[in-house]
Parts: structure tokens; sequence; C-alpha cells
């Protein structure tokens, strides 16, 4: 054997080589997500415009609603609302531009072969991408909340950590869920998905009651509460943070609302990896897969 | 693992009436059109074709990227249409001018990321990384960005990449697009190696270089428009289009020139060499390329030259090279589809018995 | 017959396509304003296509209409929940709605030549190919950043419309001062896109995910413009930075064309321009010199600093680039 390439241990026979047990699929699938989370954290350091871009700025952009506030002399709970909004906004920023578009923009990479080609499920690339996105992302939403929380004197009275922790994870769950069924179905539709990213920011803040209580929407809020996992998070945190506030009133109790966001990971999660399914049939079938093709 | 164990295991690749149709607008795209072949384990085959005769369709179907429209493909006994989990183990696959990864990590980083894609254990993908780096000649490189790379150290990564979890079958697409003579060459020396360290790693390789092919493979194909016109070592290829003895005559005079040689019973043709000097005068060297029908008719020719009083200075045969026998059969195919069509036979060609034909 | 063994040699091809006059130095001189002018105006084009050709038109519509109304309505509703009722409070809403439906047109302007850089180099690869034609790089995305601003235009009308049919914004027509609108939107124009150009040369040096860097940056612009609250509102420092900003003369300006008695964002009781100056607010004639002052020298910024980002881009080899993580 040459020490030129150095080989692992084989089996003396490839049908051996590719009986996997379970448990060593498992295994991969586990490494694969750890692989592609890799890339996103290893890129928080590399670029040190990232601080100035994505905690400095977002920073002075809430800062910009907290002032609106104060500008009308709203009561001081209301700054805590913006200051936990443009917190979470992190996350959906994430979520809509380095998820949703992301298998598209691997495709035309050159990746997604790839990752079709190698032995683990395109579901773990997927939950990587979630993870290096939510590591990137929590970064940033605790950086803003820290700041804003120093520079405004917001005051959190957060006394049921046992619920509000399971919260927080349910709410990242469903967002990051939310993203992997985006990006399943972004690459099927191509391009026209990316501009589907910009229109999933302003909308869908107000609909989520960014900066107020989503509440006050009345049916819309209710809807939104219904069907997308930043307002209902959003929602459910602000009524952990700030207990008895007014405007909070008019939406489902945390704990319900847990449930609701425990519901739409589910959804999220079983409708991305049947489009993931369906993606890879189609690919198959069709030979859509990548550029080249003859 | 020794000879006999591999003598033991199914083909490596067994392809039957393989098909692929691509539903494209304004009408579906034929890339395969009946595809039979089998590649022994531990072969090194290749795939020459012109552009879009269907060589990339081939690999990405037996890459489990595609499925066959119609027909059976497996790997190492596994269908690629059923089995696509098991193949993936087990085959790994590296293309020409593949801009794959992510442009922020070093060159170590984006194979270890890889590395774990194929299950290899975090430290386990380090080392193994760490190895092929020095193996392919990319030490030097490790802690630099991939986007800073230069195409062929682009490719030398991307070629550890393809042996990242020690495949029993590597595909490689044209893995020498666009490389420069000496990083070809180590991309070639590396296959090699690599093959030749463990029996049973079987390579299938698509070119569009001919000398490549001929210093690495065992078994050639030669498909076009989708169909294998032709299959066989490159020895056998060339013999086939070696139907007729070519030589290359050398003669100190030849009153009357060539035509004389022409008219000579078994003589095909007789042209003066494209590098003679002022033809038939007063030269002292007349160099004419002979096709003869066959060696038999080498005699009435020395036989003539002598009567006419010309001494041979110098007598050799031509040998044919693939892209001889690739603008042979390709050319020839060409012709035949466009016959085909002419008459809307619609029915398969065997382009792999070439006859005498009507453009020569 | 021909020797079937050897490659035949090809013939050269005749085709009409390939005659030319032979090499002509003028045509490395270029023909100067003519074709700056082709360059600009096919880049303008580009970009307008790029921009709406990508889809059919319901969505161009939903893209136009949706963002920039749900912007509107974001803030819209911070004003009405906090009680923003009666005549000052209607005061204050007229004042956001005015700067929020600015903000369309602004950030389409600014985020136009940045998305192009990103999108010209990590999606289409079209980059380097763009910068080596005989056309400037500069002018191209100064085109593309015009057709932004013309879907953001009609962003910033759509969000006005809505504004006055369905949120009850009373524009009084005969009021408005036109040729002060007219004027103020035109000399607008140039600083926005150099903020453009700004953000472009910094993404030429930033990586794939850097398509969220003119959002976040708008939303900084955002605090230091005077669009939803006054000026005076901000410590003093970041008043200063209000004030050399050209955007929060060119949205005053406007604000103050539309509602020529409506509230302005700068100036007022313990504003520093009123510290400075000694004057209430500042009139239409110190809004345009301002603004065409402060425009001016943003341009020459922006021209400089993209000029330095092209040169590293150079040295760097970012022009081909593509990142991603």
């Amino acid at each position: 054997m040459s020490t030129l390439f150095p080989t692992r241990e084989t089996t003396a026979d490839p049908r051996t080589d590719a009986d996997w047990t379970g448990r060593r699929a498992f295994e991969t699938n586990l490494r694969a997500l750890v692989g592609r989370a890799y890339p996103r954290v290893r890129g928080m350091g590399r670029e040190p415009s990232w601080v100035f871009f994505e905690i400095l700025l977002p920073f002075l952009g809430t800062s910009a609603f907290v002032l609106v506030y104060r500008a009308l002399q709203a009561p001081e709970a209301y700054v805590g609302f913006v200051v936990l909004g443009g917190a979470m906004s992190a996350f959906w920023l994430n979520v809509v531009w380095m998820m949703a578009g992301q298998l598209y923009w691997e495709k035309s990479q050159g990746n997604l072969e790839l990752y079709f080609a190698a032995p683990m499920s395109l579901m773990a690339v997927l939950l990587g991408m979630a993870v290096g996105g939510l590591i990137m992302s929590g970064t940033r939403a605790l950086a803003i909340l820290l700041i804003s929380t120093a520079i405004f004197g917001v005051q959190f009275h957060l006394t049921d950590w046992a619920l509000a922790i399971p919260v927080f994870l349910l709410t990242m769950a469903a967002l990051y869920g939310l993203g992997m069924m985006l990006a399943s179905l972004f690459l099927l539709w191509g391009r026209e998905a990316f501009h589907l990213t910009n229109l999933a920011i302003e909308p869908v803040y107000f609909i989520s009651g960014l900066n107020f209580p989503v509440a006050r929407l009345g049916a819309l809020g209710a809807v939104a509460i219904a069907t997308v996992p930043l307002a209902v998070g959003l929602d459910a945190m602000r009524q952990l943070a700030f207990p008895g506030m007014q405007g909070l009133e008019g939406t489902p109790p945390p704990q319900t609302e847990a449930l609701i966001l425990t519901a739409m990971t589910v959804v999220f999660l079983v409708a991305s990896q049947r489009l993931i399914r369906t993606i890879e049939r189609m690919a198959r079938s069709r030979g859509s897969l990548s550029i080249r093709w003859q | 693992m020794t000879a006999d164990v591999t003598a033991t295991l199914p083909p490596a690749i067994s392809v039957a009436g393989l098909r692929r149709v691509y539903p494209v607008k304004p009408k579906p795209v034929t890339a395969l059109d009946g595809i039979d072949l089998e590649v022994a384990p531990g072969e090194f085959f290749g795939l020459l074709g012109p552009n879009g005769a269907g060589k990339t369709t081939l690999i990405k179907i037996l890459t489990t990227l595609l499925l066959p429209s119609a027909g059976k493909a497996s790997i190492f006994g596994f269908d690629v249409a059923t089995e696509a989990a098991k193949i993936r183990r087990i085959m790994n696959m590296v293309a020409g001018g593949e801009q794959s990864g992510y442009g922020i990590l070093t060159v170590r980083e984006q194979l270890w990321m890889f590395s774990q894609f194929y299950g290899l254990g975090s430290r386990e993908g380090w080392r193994r990384v760490d190895e092929l780096l020095d193996a392919v000649g990319l030490g030097d490189q490790r802690l630099q960005r991939v986007s800073t790379l230069s195409t062929g150290q682009r490719q030398k990564m991307n070629m550890a990449r393809g042996l990242l979890n020690d495949p029993w079958i590597l595909f490689l697409d044209e893995p020498t697009l666009g490389l420069d003579v000496s990083a070809a060459r180590a991309v070639r020396e590396m296959v090699l190696a690599w093959k030749g360290a463990v029996p049973g790693r079987t390579v299938l390789l698509t070119t569009h270089y001919m000398a490549e092919a001929d210093e690495l493979c065992e078994r050639i194909a030669i498909v076009d428009h989708g169909k294998i016109l032709a299959i066989g070592t490159p020895a056998e290829l060339k013999r086939r289009v070696q139907r007729e003895s070519v030589l290359r005559l050398e003669v100190n005079r030849l009153d009357g020139g060539p035509a004389v040689l022409a008219k000579l019973p078994g003589v095909v043709s007789a042209a003066l060499a494209a590098d003679n000097v002022e033809a038939g005068t007063e030269a002292q060297r007349v160099a004419v390329n002979l096709v003869l029908r066959d060696d038999n008719a080498l005699t009435g020719v020395m036989a003539a030259l002598g009567a006419a009083g010309s001494r041979v200075l110098g007598l050799r045969t031509s040998e044919p090279t693939l892209e001889d026998v690739f603008v042979e059969l390709v050319g020839r195919g060409f012709a035949d589809e466009a016959d085909a069509e002419a008459a809307n036979a619609g029915a398969d060609h065997d382009h792999s018995h070439p006859t005498e034909d009507a453009e020569r | 017959m021909t020797t079937p063994m050897t490659t035949p040699m090809t013939e050269p091809v005749y085709h009409p396509a390939f005659d030319g006059n032979g090499f002509d130095p003028a045509r490395a001189e270029g023909a100067g304003l003519a074709d700056t002018r082709r360059h600009m105006w096919t880049a303008v084009r580009l970009g307008w296509q790029v921009e709406s050709n990508w889809t059919d038109p319901l969505l161009f519509f939903i893209y136009t209409v949706a963002k920039p109304v749900a912007s509107l309505l974001l803030l819209v509703f911070m004003v009405q929940i906090v009680g923003g009722t009666g005549a000052a409070g209607e005061a204050v809403r007229t004042f956001v709605v005015l700067g929020s439906a600015l903000w369309a047109m602004l950030m389409a302007g600014i985020a136009g030549p940045a998305w192009s850089v990103l999108d010209d180099r990590e999606r289409y690869r079209m980059l380097k190919y763009l910068y080596v034609s005989p056309a400037t790089f500069l002018l191209v995305l100064v085109g593309r950043g015009v057709s932004k601003l013309a879907v953001g235009a009609m962003g910033t009308v759509i969000a006005l419309l809505f504004a006055v049919v369905v949120l009850g914004l009373r524009v009084d027509l005969a009021a408005v001062n036109w040729p002060m609108l007219v004027l103020t939107l035109l000399l607008g124009l140039p600083p926005i896109l150099a903020l453009g150009i700004g953000l472009a040369a910094i993404c030429l040096q930033t990586r794939q995910e850097s398509w969220s860097y003119p959002e976040a940056f708008a939303g900084a612009l955002f605090l230091v413009s005077g669009v939803v609250f006054p000026l005076s509102i901000l410590p003093a420092p970041v008043q200063v930075i209000g004030l050399i900003n050209p955007v929060t003369w060119w949205v005053a300006g406007v604000r103050g064309a539309i509602l020529p008695t409506g509230a302005s964002s700068i100036g007022g009781a313990s504003s520093l321009w009123t510290t400075l100056t000694g004057t209430q607010v500042p009139d239409g004639a110190m809004t345009i010199a301002v603004l065409l002052l402060t425009g001016a020298v943003s341009t020459l910024a922006a021209t400089a600093l993209f000029r330095v980002s092209e040169r590293r881009a150079r040295e760097r080899g970012l022009l081909d680039l593509t990142t991603g993580s």
C-alpha cells in the first residue's frame, strides 16, 4: 500500500463498506450538521465588518424606534418591547437572508450536488445551516439586547425562567424550521425567491408587532399568532419579560403560545423533510440539480 | 485485499440499456440512447466523446444524482435508482473547474467540513485532511483561504476532497479541465498513485484530452449522441482504424512523382508528404505517404522503385493515435446520424463496425 | 481521398460576422461623453429589466407596495398605540407618514448599487465581465441605482396614496410648494445614490452575507435623519451627524414642501440647530443650500471611497471572488 495515499481502514469488500448500521448513519448526519454549521461560525470571526453591520447598525436601527416612543412620551415598557423586538429581528433576518435563499445559492455554487452525492441527509445540512445561523444571530441578538438594555435602561421582569427558556428555544426551533422549509421552497421556485425574501421583512415585522404588542392588530394579530413564529414567539416572550403590562392582553397565555410554537416546529420540520424528498426526486428525475447536465 | 478477492466482487459499474431523456423545450433531448457497459473492479475506465455526447449524464446517473429514463445501472451491485444511499458511502466524484465549498474557509477547514459529510470523526477528519493535503502537494497552502487558490491548487484541493472518504469508485469528470501541463500531470499522477495503492479501487474518467485517456485508461469507450461507438483498450481501438497499412517512404529520387506508385496494384493512395522539399526534381530525398490495402502490396512497390532506379532511404509505418480513432468514429457517427434522420429510420445504427464510407 | 490516420486539417471558415475594419486606435480612446451617456443609459435599462422582469406583474406590485406600506404601518401603529389622537397626534402621524413614505425611495436608492455588486459577483458571476467592459463601472452602478430609485419612488407614491386613502392623511394640494418639492426631490437624488455607491464600495470588500447590510445601514440612518422624530431628541453629538447628513435635509425639504405649516425635524427649542444659528427652523432656501452642500460633499466622499475600494479589490483580487459560509 502506498504511503502517498494513506487510507483509512476499509474492509475487503465494498458491499460491506456500504452496509452501515443505523447508528453510523445517524452519527454521520450529526457530524454533517456540525460540518455545515462550521463555516458560519468560522465566518463570524473572519470578517470584522460583521460586528459593525450586524451589531452596531441594527442597534442604531432599534434605537430609532426607541426614540420614536420617547418622542411620543410612551410608557417606558414600550421601549422594552422595541428592544426585545430588535433582538428578535436578528433571528428573523438570519432566517430570511441566510436560510431561505441558501439552498438556491448552494445549487448555483455547485455545492448542492456534492451534498446529494454524500452519504448524509440533506436535512442534516439544513439543520447545520440553521445551527450555524442561530449561533451567528444569537450573538447579535444578545449584543443588541445587552447594549440597548444598558443604554436605554430597560427593565425586564422575567420571573418564570422555567417557561421562558423553553419558549425561547421553541421560538428558535419554529423560526429555523420555517427557514428550512423556505430554503426547500425557494430552491423549487428559483431566482424569484430571492425577491420574496425582501418581501418577508417589513410586512412580517408589521404583522408580528415587532415594535408594538401584536394584540393591537386585532384579527390580523390573531392570524399572525397562529401562523408566524416571530409573532407568537415575540408575544410569548414579551408576556414573560413584562408581566402584567398593558397592551399585552388579548393574546393567548405563554403556555398556549408554547404549544402553538411546538406545533409550528413540527409542521415546518415535517414539511421541510417532505420538500427535501420532493426536491431530490424531482432533481433526479428532471436533472435540475445542477447547471451542467450534458 | 488480494487480486483474488477483487475477482469475486460484482462489477464496479454495470450498465444495461441505459437511456436518459431530458424533458426540455422545445423538444426533449436524448442524452443517453441505450448504453451497455461493464467496468471491472480495479479498472481505470475512460469515456471519450465530444461535447454533449452524454458523458456527464452517464456520470450523474452513476453517482446517483440523476435517474435513468430506462434501463439499469449499478455500482458494485447496488442499483443506482433504489440503493443510492449505499452507493454514496463508497463513491466520490470530482469535476474539472469545480468551485464548490465556501470561500470564507481555509483549505484545511473546507476539507474538514466535507470530511464530516462523509461521517469521519472530527479528529480523524483533521488527520486525514492533513495527510491528503500533503499527498496532493497542498501542504503549504493548508491555511490559505480557498478563495485565494490558483486553478491548479483548487483542483488539487478538489481531488483531496474526492479522496476524503477513501472511495471504492472515483468518478472524474474532466478533472484536468483548464489546468496547465504540470498541474494536469500532477493530477494524473495523483490519481494513478491513489488507485494503485489498493486493489479494487476503480476510476471512471471522462476527458477531452486523448493523450490523457491513452496514458491513464485501461479501457476506453467512445461515446457520441448518447451511444457507445466503440469500446476497448487504447491499443484495440487504434487497431480498429488501422485497416490499411500506412507507410512513410523516403527515396533519393522518384521520377514521375507519386502518381507512378499510386497506379500499382494494392496501393490505395500515394502522396508527397507535407514536409517534402522541392518535389520530384533534383532533391536528394523525397518523402511519400503510402496507403496500402495490405502489407503484401509493398513487394510490388519495392520492385517498381528498383526498376525506376530509386534508392530507398527509409521506410516506416505510421501509428494511429486515439485522436485518429476519435475523429474517425465520431465523424462517422455524425454522418450516420444525419443519414438516419434523413431516412427517418429511427432505428439504432451500429457505429461500432465502421466500413469504407462516402466521406473519404 | 484523405489519409485516414491523420487528423484532417480544419479549413478556415468564412463568416461575414467576422469581418471588421481592423484595429482602430480610436476605439481605445472611446467617444467621451457620448460613451458615458450610452453606458449610463444601458445600466439604467439593465437595472430596470432586472428589477421589473424577474417575475409576473402581480409579484412586482406586491414587492413595490407591500414593503413601503408595511414600513409605514409599523410606525403608524406605534404612534396610534401610545395615544396619538387629537390634533397633536394627527400632526405627529402626518410627520411620521411622510418620513416613512420617503424612506421607501431612499432605501431603494441605497440598496440598489450594493445589491448590484453582490448580485453580479455572487449570483450571476458577471462582475468581472462588467468591470472589464468599456463601460465605467461606477456609472454602471449609478445606473442600476437610478432604476432602483425609480422603483422605490413608485413605492413612495403608493405608500402616500395608501396614507391618504386608508389612513386619512390630509394633504392640501393647493398649499404644496411645488417648485420646492421638485427641487428638493431632484437635489436629493445624487446624495442618495452616493450613499448607495458608498455601500457598494463596502460590499465590494465584504462577503456574500452582506445582503442585509443596506437594510442595516438604512436602519441606522433612520436614527439620524429626522425621518420619524425631530433631531432635537438626540444627544447633541448625534445631532451633529444628523445635520451633516444630506438625507436629513432632503427629508426636511420634501416634508416642508408638502406641508409648509407642518413641524420640521430640524431645529426647535433646545436643538443644536437653534443653539448654533439662533433660528427656530431653517427656511426653504437654507434647506436647499445645505442639501446642496452636504450632497456635494457626500457625493465626492462616496466617489473617493469607491475608488479606494475599487483599487483594493483589484489589488486583492476580490472582483471575481465568491464567498459564502
